[in-house]
């Protein structure tokens, strides 16, 4: 994935310099790295510090946003809750384990079987007793001759 | 994508080394907190987010094998997600796509008391994906390409969402257009 559309070694035009201060707002280190070197530099101009005190207006608004501290409370539920799951895990995999082993041991049973059946000779031709009415131009039943009548 | 500052400790864990449950708990709790309460604005709900994203972390603990996310981005996944899942069920839209069009009338000074909770009813009043965007990027500080994972979208698309939502909470919150 493309990190962004300018690399470092590009200067930054001012147009480019706004589009980043509306997406990311006026903390440089917030921007995209690679080209942070570059929008460093435009900073410096005057242009460049306009952009970012009128984007740096709304950032002073969203920082007043502060989300609390987790609890203790929170922090001990969620630890406790850790050793259950991560033992149920364990049991899980010892099932899918035992089941992986199960599978193979019958995967070889069928492999072995048809191994088995394909390289054993096929006696069955050997005692094959042809039809009292069949002959080697096919069935010469009664019912051969009637159809055509 | 360098090592995953993650990855020890999730190993640790999946071992059951209950030392590495309480360090895991110490450096992602806070983190979790903070992005669902800001996409969910409740601070209970927040808190039941919180603690399903820490069963799933424990779930997949032993099986984690480091992608192409790291371990923090897809944390932030599946709290996402479970935000969404709560976002839902509030029925506070008409179809099953979230809204993209936000409310972006002046909020009164007075509405909420603090400035703090006046940046919380904005932030509940942008698009939804909007609201993501600056949480990601503003607020839990993942840099433009972690933030896109995320999110699941390319980093233009993610520029677009950011500018939006911060073009919506600066009518809002500020009261002009922004380009002033």
């Amino acid at each position: 994935m493309a990190e962004n559309r300018k690399g470092t070694d590009e200067p930054m035009d001012a147009r480019r310099f706004a589009a980043l201060a509306d997406a990311y707002g006026s903390a440089l280190h917030r921007w995209p790295q690679a080209e942070q070197a570059a929008a460093t530099l435009f900073a410096e101009s005057d242009e460049g510090r306009a952009i970012l005190r009128r984007a740096g207006r709304l950032d002073a608004i969203l920082d007043r946003h502060h989300v609390e501290a987790p609890s203790r409370t929170l922090h001990s539920e969620i630890v406790a809750n850790a050793a259950t799951q991560l033992r149920q895990g364990r049991h899980r995999r010892f099932w899918w384990l035992g089941f992986g082993l199960a599978g193979v041991g019958l995967a070889g049973a069928v492999a072995g079987l048809a191994l088995v059946t394909v390289v054993t000779p096929d006696s069955a031709s050997e005692h094959y007793v042809m039809d009292a009415n069949a002959t080697s131009f096919g069935d010469a039943g009664p019912e051969a001759d009637t159809e055509d009548l | 994508m360098g090592a995953d500052p993650d990855e020890e400790l999730v190993r640790r864990i999946g071992a059951g080394d209950a030392a590495a449950v309480q360090a895991m708990v110490a450096r992602k709790l806070p983190r979790v907190l903070s992005l669902a309460t800001r996409m969910l604005g409740d601070a209970a709900e927040a808190e039941d987010v919180a603690q399903e994203t820490f069963v799933r972390i424990w779930r997949h603990a032993s099986g984690w094998r480091q992608g192409r996310a790291r371990f923090d981005t897809w944390i932030h996944r599946v709290a996402l997600n479970l935000c969404y899942d709560r976002l839902r069920r509030r029925r506070e839209w008409t179809t099953d796509e979230l809204p993209e069009v936000a409310d972006e009338a002046p909020l009164p000074d007075a509405v909420g008391g603090d400035d703090g909770r006046r940046v919380q009813q904005a932030l509940q009043r942008i698009a939804p994906r909007q609201r993501e965007a600056i949480v990601l990027v503003y607020y839990q500080e993942m840099s433009n390409i972690e933030a896109a994972g995320a999110m699941q979208v390319s980093v233009d698309a993610l520029e677009s969402l950011l500018a939006r939502g911060r073009r919506a909470l600066q009518a809002m919150l500020a009261g002009d257009n922004g380009d002033g």
